[in-house]
This record gives C-alpha cells, sequence and structure tokens, in this order.
C-alpha cells in the first residue's frame, strides 16, 4: 500500500505561481545588471561581405558589440556542433563556415548596453552587407543534383540523416497481400508557441562561477555547449533554471545562453535578454514538416504483409535533434502492429528553414498519422471495422518492431484501444449522422499510437540524485537534490511524492533542490516522457538508500543513487537492426467530430482518450498532461499554420500564428488511466507526457471520412483545404 | 507622473508613450505581470484598471496615470498577522490544480477575477467568452473552467 504515490497530490509550485512569487527567467535583475539585443540575420541564404558597427558603436550607452571574432569556438549544436554561435567574418575556429547565414534566425552580432533602447538603437544602426545565395526553400528541391550545398564540410548532398529499414522481404509481402493502400502524406511544421518568450540573465559570481540563469530542458547539456563555446572547463560554468514557462521539446536547443554567457564572462558585468515573440518564433526550432509515402499491403483478414515507407523530412539550416528524431520516425512508422516485411527509408535534409527539431512526440506524430491512415484506409478497403483491424495485427511480446526485434515491455496496445472503445461505446451505432438538409455532417475515428520512454540508440541512459533525511528519534524532514527540469509537467511534485512515500513524512517536509549544475549530477533532459521513470527511479533510489543508514543510525543520512536503465544498442546502418529502447508506452483514441460541409470548419467534439501509463503516481497530473496534449495535438491538426515563404517565415507573431484558445477546445475530453506496471518504472509507472498527443490527428482525419467519405492526408485542416478536399473549391 | 499600483502611489520618470508593462516590470519590480508577445493577443500581460481588465503591454503609461491599476500582486488581501489572504480566483486556481508551467496563469486569473467583479454568477457561456482572451499553451482550459465557476462559488461563501 502507498500513501502519496497515486495521489492526486497538490503541485508544490503552486502558491508562488499563483501569487506571482515564482520568478522566471525575464523577470529576474541584477545591480549594475546590462541589457543585450541580437542582430538577425533577417535572410535565410546569404554571405556576408563587410560588417560595420562604427555608428552602432557611436550610440551612447552602447559597452560592447560582439562578433564572430569574439567566439573562442564558434560552433555548437545538441547533436554536432553544426551552426556558428555568430555569423560573421572571423577566422574559422569552428568546423563550420560562420561567414554564410543558412536561416533567417542566424544571430550575426550581440549588441550590449547600459539600457534596452541603447542596444536597441545600435542594433538599428549595423551595417552588414550580404550577397545573397539561393534559398532552399524545401527538402524537395534541396534533395536535387545541383543544389547548393549547405553544409560542404558534412558531405556532398543535403541528406544530414538516412535511417533505413530492411526487415523480411516486402516483395514477398506484397506478393501476398489481397489489398494494397498507397499514399502521399504532408504534415507541417508547429511553433512551441510556450507563453514565456526567451530570456535570460547571466553574471560571474563571486567565487569567479560564470553562470547562466535561462530555461532550458537539460541544465547539464546546456553547460556542456555554453563551455565548449567559450573555451572553458566545464567546472567553470554553471547553469541553473529559474522557472520554465513552457517548453515541449522548443529549449532542448540553445537559444540565448552562449551569447549572455559570452558578454557576462568578457565584460564582467550581468547581462540580461529577452527576446521579442518575433524573435522566438524566428530563433527557436520548430516541429519537422514531413513528406511521407506509404505502401501498405494486408490479407483479407486482415493480416498486414509488407510495408514500404519513405520519409522525408525539413530538417532545417541545422541538425539540432533531426537525427533523434528522425529514429524515432524509424520506429514508429509501422504503428504499434507487427508487419513481417518492412522497407523504409527515413531522410533528414538541410534547407534555409528554421530548424526540425525537437517537439512533444518527437517524430512519432508525423510517422504515425501515416501508419495509422494506411491502418484506417486498408480497415475501409477491407469492410473491417479499424478497431477490429488494429486488434488483428497489435504488437505483442514475440512480435518484432520494424528494427526487427522484440519490444522490451509488454506491449500494451489491446489494452488501450479497448478501454477507449469502451468508454467511447465504439460498439454502439453511431448517434446523430448526417441531418438531412444541413451542411453539417459528424463522423466518428479510432487511432492508436506508441512512443519510447527514455533516451534511445544506446546512450548509456541514467539520472541521478541525493536524498539527505534529518530528525533524530524519527525521521522528520527530508532534501531531495536533483537536476531535472520542471517544465510544468509536475515533475518536481511527484518527485517529492516519492521521497515522502519512501522516507514516510509528509509532503509539505520534503525540500526540492533542482535545475542546477553546482553540486549536482546528470539528470538528463525533461523529454522522451523520461522523467517519471528516470528521476523518479533515481530518487526512489537515493531515499531508500539514505533510509538505511538512518535505521543504522546515521544522523543526518545522506546517500546518492545513479538510475541507470537497461542498456540499448544503435541502429545498423543498412538494415536498422536494433534494440533500441529499453520501454515503450501506448495511447489509444476515439473522436467525433463536426464537419460544416459548406464553410469547411471541422470541429472535434468529443476525444476519448486511453493511456497506459503503467502507475498514475500523481493521477491529477496524469489528466493534465492527457487534456493538455490533446489541445496542441488539435491546434496542430485543425488549426495551427506556421507559413514560410522562401525561407522567411510569415507568422512570426501570436496573432498570425494561431493556437487553440478556450473556446476551441473539444466540448468533450474524457481520460481513461490504464495501469498496467512496468517492472522497470518507479511503482510501475511509465511516462505520459507525450503519449496523449499521438494518435489525434489520424484519428481526426478518420473521423472526416467517417462524416464525408473524403480521406484527407494532409494538415492543417484550413476550411480552404476541407473544402477543395470535398471538391467544393478549386 | 503618477501611478496608483495596488493602492500605493509611485512616482515615475517615464516617457508617456512607454508601455505600463515594462514600467510595472522594470521600474516597479513587480514582475507577476508577464511579457508574451507584445501585441495584445496573449493576455500573459492583463491587469485591471479601474478594475476592468485590460493589457498592459498595449496600455500606454500616459493612458493608466490617474486610474486604479491592480496587478497579481494586488490580488490577494493581507491578513492582521501578515500572512496572504488569497483572492478566491487564486484559492480556486490551487484546488483544482489548474497550472501546468504557470507562466500565463497571472493574466488567467486576473480576467477571472474582474469577470467576477462585473458578473459574480457567470454561466459557463460567460467564463469561456471572458477566458477566451487569454491563451495557455499547456492546455490547461478545461481546468480554468472549472476554477473560474468554483471561485465565484467560493465568493459568494462556498
Amino acid at each position: 500500500m502507498t500513501t502519496l504515490v497515486g495521489q492526486s497530490a497538490p503541485r508544490i509550485d503552486a502558491a508562488g505561481k499563483v501569487t506571482g512569487e515564482t520568478l522566471y527567467s525575464g523577470d529576474l535583475t541584477m545591480p549594475g545588471m546590462l541589457h543585450m539585443k541580437i542582430l538577425f540575420a533577417g535572410r535565410p541564404h546569404a554571405r556576408i561581405l563587410r560588417f560595420d558597427a562604427t555608428q552602432a558603436e557611436k550610440v551612447a550607452g552602447v559597452v560592447k558589440i560582439f562578433t564572430a571574432a569574439d567566439v573562442p569556438v564558434n560552433e555548437y549544436g545538441l547533436q554536432i556542433p553544426d551552426q556558428p554561435v555568430l555569423c560573421g567574418l572571423a577566422p574559422a575556429e569552428g568546423r563550420v563556415d560562420a561567414a554564410i547565414v543558412r536561416f533567417t534566425g542566424d544571430q550575426v552580432a550581440a549588441i550590449v548596453a547600459e539600457s534596452e533602447s541603447a542596444a536597441e538603437q545600435a542594433r538599428r544602426l549595423m551595417v552588414v552587407e550580404y550577397e545573397d545565395l539561393p534559398i532552399l526553400a524545401d527538402p524537395e528541391s534541396a534533395l536535387a543534383a545541383d543544389a547548393v550545398l549547405l553544409h560542404p564540410e558534412r558531405g556532398a548532398d543535403n541528406i544530414c540523416v538516412h535511417d533505413k529499414i530492411r526487415k523480411g522481404d516486402v516483395a514477398q509481402g506484397f506478393a501476398a497481400a489481397d489489398v494494397i493502400v498507397k499514399a502521399e502524406y504532408r504534415v507541417p511544421m508547429q511553433e512551441h508557441a510556450y507563453l514565456q518568450p526567451e530570456a535570460g540573465l547571466a553574471f560571474v559570481d563571486e567565487n569567479g562561477l560564470l553562470t547562466v540563469l535561462a530555461a532550458g530542458q537539460w541544465t547539464h547539456v546546456d553547460r556542456k555547449q555554453i563551455a565548449h563555446a567559450l573555451a572553458l572547463s566545464e567546472e567553470k560554468v554553471r547553469v541553473q533554471y529559474p522557472a520554465i514557462g513552457g517548453a515541449f521539446g522548443g529549449r532542448e536547443d540553445l537559444s540565448v545562453q552562449i551569447v549572455l554567457a559570452l558578454a557576462a564572462w568578457k565584460l564582467r558585468r550581468p547581462v540580461k535578454i529577452i527576446w521579442s515573440r518575433q524573435e522566438s518564433i524566428i530563433g527557436h526550432g520548430k516541429r519537422h514538416a514531413m513528406i511521407l509515402r506509404a505502401k501498405w499491403g494486408a490479407k483479407r483478414d486482415g493480416t498486414l504483409t509488407a510495408a514500404e515507407n519513405i520519409i522525408i523530412a525539413d530538417a532545417g539550416a541545422y541538425m539540432y535533434t533531426t537525427n533523434k528524431v528522425l529514429g524515432n520516425s524509424t520506429i514508429t512508422e509501422s504503428g504499434p502492429y507487427f508487419i513481417p516485411n518492412m522497407q523504409a527509408d527515413v531522410i533528414g535534409v538541410y534547407t534555409n528553414n528554421v530548424p526540425g527539431a525537437a517537439f512533444r512526440g518527437f517524430g512519432a506524430p508525423q510517422a504515425l498519422f501515416m501508419a495509422e491512415s494506411q491502418m484506417n484506409k486498408l480497415a475501409e478497403k477491407l469492410g473491417l471495422d479499424p478497431l477490429e483491424m488494429r486488434r488483428r495485427n497489435a504488437l505483442k511480446m514475440t512480435d518484432t518492431l520494424a528494427v526487427g526485434t522484440p519490444p522490451p515491455n509488454r506491449p500494451t496496445v489491446l489494452d488501450v484501444m479497448q478501454a477507449a472503445a469502451e468508454k467511447f461505446g465504439w460498439a454502439q451505432p453511431a448517434a446523430g449522422a448526417r441531418q438531412p438538409n444541413s451542411a453539417l455532417a459528424r463522423g466518428r475515428g479510432f487511432a492508436a499510437g506508441f512512443k519510447n520512454i527514455g533516451f534511445s540508440f544506446g546512450y548509456k541512459e541514467n539520472c541521478w540524485a541525493r536524498v539527505e533525511i534529518f530528525g533524530a528519534k524519527k525521521v522528520e524532514s527530508v532534501t531531495v537534490w536533483c537536476a531535472a527540469a520542471e517544465v510544468g509537467q509536475g515533475n518536481h511534485t511527484i518527485l517529492a511524492q516519492i521521497a515522502a512515500e519512501v522516507t514516510g513524512v509528509p509532503l509539505e517536509n520534503v525540500q526540492m533542490v533542482t535545475m542546477d549544475t553546482l553540486d549536482m549530477g546528470n539528470a538528463g533532459s525533461a523529454s522522451a516522457s523520461r522523467l517519471t521513470v528516470m528521476s523518479g527511479n533515481a530518487v526512489k533510489g537515493a531515499a531508500e538508500a539514505a533510509l538505511a543508514k538512518w535505521q543504522s543510525a546515521e544522523r543526518p543520512a545522506l546517500a546518492e543513487f545513479t538510475y541507470l536503465a537497461p542498456p540499448t544498442t544503435p541502429m545498423d546502418k543498412e538494415t536498422g537492426f536494433c534494440m533500441p529502447n529499453f520501454m515503450y508506452a501506448y495511447a489509444a483514441q476515439a473522436v467525433e467530430v463536426e464537419v460544416d460541409t459548406d464553410l469547411g470548419h471541422v470541429r472535434l467534439l468529443r476525444v476519448v482518450s486511453a493511456n497506459d501509463v503503467g502507475k498514475a503516481i500523481n493521477p491529477a497530473q496524469v489528466q493534465g498532461q492527457v487534456e493538455g496534449a490533446i489541445v496542441q495535438a488539435q491546434g496542430y491538426v485543425i488549426q495551427e499554420n506556421f507559413v514560410s515563404r522562401n525561407g522567411k517565415p510569415l507568422t512570426d507573431q501570436l496573432s498570425t500564428y494561431l493556437i487553440p484558445t478556450i473556446l476551441d477546445i473539444p466540448e468533450k475530453m474524457e481520460t481513461v488511466i490504464v495501469e498496467i506496471p512496468d517492472e522497470n518504472g518507479p511503482w510501475g509507472a511509465k511516462g505520459v507526457g507525450e503519449l496523449p498527443y499521438l494518435p489525434l490527428a489520424p484519428a481526426i482525419t478518420a473521423a472526416i471520412h467517417d462524416a464525408t467519405g473524403v480521406w484527407i492526408d494532409e494538415f492543417p485542416l484550413t476550411p480552404e483545404r476541407v473544402l477543395k478536399a470535398l471538391g467544393k473549391l478549386n | 507622473m503618477q501611478l496608483s499600483v495596488n493602492e500605493k502611489t509611485y512616482t515615475v520618470d517615464e516617457t508617456p508613450d512607454r508601455p505600463l508593462l515594462w514600467v510595472l516590470r522594470d521600474e516597479l519590480g513587480l514582475t507577476g505581470t508577464k511579457f508574451g508577445c507584445g501585441v495584445g493577443i496573449c493576455g500573459s500581460c492583463t491587469i485591471h484598471l479601474d478594475g476592468a481588465a485590460a493589457r498592459a503591454c498595449l496600455t500606454p503609461l500616459s493612458a493608466a496615470a490617474g486610474r486604479q491599476i491592480r496587478t497579481l500582486e494586488g490580488l490577494a488581501t493581507e491578513n492582521p498577522d501578515g500572512s496572504l489572504h488569497l483572492h478566491p480566483v487564486q484559492e480556486a486556481f490551487i484546488e483544482l490544480q489548474v497550472h501546468q508551467c504557470g507562466y500565463c496563469m497571472s493574466g488567467q486569473m486576473m480576467t477571472a477575477a474582474a469577470l467576477l467583479e462585473k458578473n459574480p454568477h457567470p454561466t459557463e457561456e460567460e467564463i469561456i467568452t471572458a477566458m477566451d482572451r487569454n491563451l495557455c499553451r499547456c492546455g490547461a482550459y478545461p481546468r480554468i473552467r472549472q476554477a473560474v465557476a468554483r471561485a465565484a462559488e467560493i465568493k459568494a461563501g462556498g
């Protein structure tokens, strides 16, 4: 029996956030603080010819204008260092040619002044002369044989990633098929639009430690990249996160951190920056736009025989995490089903667009839109119920994934599908079908999804924590150290619950010390839905070890623990063969939509989402994640429309990039928490953050098909696109 | 120029066109009011001007002078012992565990508080219409809806 684990304990950060006491990056100030503005390239592809800061430097209050020449090692990147910190005409210390700007958000100069207005005035006086270069506006043109090379240092084409699956014999598989479905899908970029734009403060502390306070998702890797660019040892740099105003993957890659650190280090004064919303939208990565071509075959009874997929992703100007995102697409492109014969080529292409980056779901939403749509179409062709079609192919422990190896933990796709179908009433005939003489048509759709929990492909997945227990006769209070990032998901609350559960203290007697590189081990990132498992196990292990010491009379009792997840292996370059993950989680959704066939509007009326979370450590937070993911996915599918023209983002404000409001959300969102414990999770818990995002897109387009008889294989589902699909608009 | 914020009077030496948002945050240190978009769309900077919800990012200082300004910091009142007595909206937002990242919450709560001042017993539709002006990217909308209704109950003594 647990007393706290499994309870909807109140969030430990609630009081500070409702009173306004909690400080986010942009809320920080220090005496003697300077202000920074960034001069962005503002053009997608060009060579810098001349640079003149003479007039800008004359502005009263300007302290220093940093350019490429000031960056000790002018390169960075989360996966590979293919991006200059500042573009400009410096002798190349980095491996990438810094004289070229490759997207509009490339940074060209960092202007530091006594006031924001002086920095702003100086920015307007900066003179940069460019020679514009041919623009690669989409991945298909970047693949052309004569396309200009964006990263000649990385090879003879613009392909930055090519993952392959060669499993079984697809020719034989298709020969054995009774039906084949071929289709091309296109999915758009998505902007994170976290409400807190990028901001930060850097300073050198009294011990000479370069300290950077800026929201991120992985303190220790931010530090590593900052130290690399500044040619400092990591011990000289401290990264701390103030409260984080949303992340969703978009804060995995650095934005303001290196330039702030550089300025504070060189000037020995605190330096602060806040990006405008426009700067945020052009300055950080996006969910990858992809083109997905699929050919799938099945027998008359629904059994899948073969799949052949080609996925082309717009990586944008730099790698960011494209290699890992596409690795994930490569795994999830089968859907949570057994396909004996598979061939896939998953390609990431450099272009002059804003880089493709991590975003909730990390490559799985795109691949699953294709896979689940293929399942829905095959079911239609075979006259099978889409749920039945899925049941007949659902992944089992003895099956193999696309990568040729069995799933590492029990696949629970049947369980979540059953739970969603029951709650929705899938077996009952649809109510409220098309009204005569009405333009409104209703339909139902079903889809499932799966995704890894934790880092993949041979990464030594680990997380560190320390717990100290205080008290004389009985355990009175506990302090937990763990660097894990609270991005809003509730991680720090569940860690406090876990520490309280193990040591027996009330929740309010747990003190959390978090999000810091100083005196703390690596916790890994707030990504891959991994923190409940990884930091949960780390804190559980440290608390148990501390408790054992306390029981053998140590006062206070302190213990550290690093949780190591089961090992995984990297992908084989030619066949994709690997054991990429130690855990998967599964979700299924049934939805009802209403299509206005005159106006092209799609309304999401009802979503039932069933998610296997292993064990809900805090059910209220699980439900919050499910509802939030549905709202964000609904925006992705129906509403959000990121428009770039020839490499230039046009929707660079929240007035042009529209995200869902309280008016847009489904009338009914129902969460079904399925709890099938996993042996590697704390109390059996898996992750949840990304899972409910995954099935929504294919479920919605299936429901539109049910309502109108038309498949729409591309979104966002703007009225224009819907009317075109219905044949009512040319 | 004189500003009345949370029932205190401040003298500020700023240009009349400077947005109230940055005067509150940078000059008065009231960082509970957040910057989100700067164009009046997201609602993160919602404050009260003479009791009505307004966007601090679109309010020039000159338009705020002489009016009663309230920010998140002025939503709770002080008990005789110095502790905070939370506003019903704050109580309800805690009770229903509304926030995730929390960044938009200041604006959400200020919009909700202004609604309840004008309309102590809003219908669900009135709540949705009022709260439609505040974005939440974490998607906490179902709980925002419930929390505003709950705040009305608390306010009515429930």
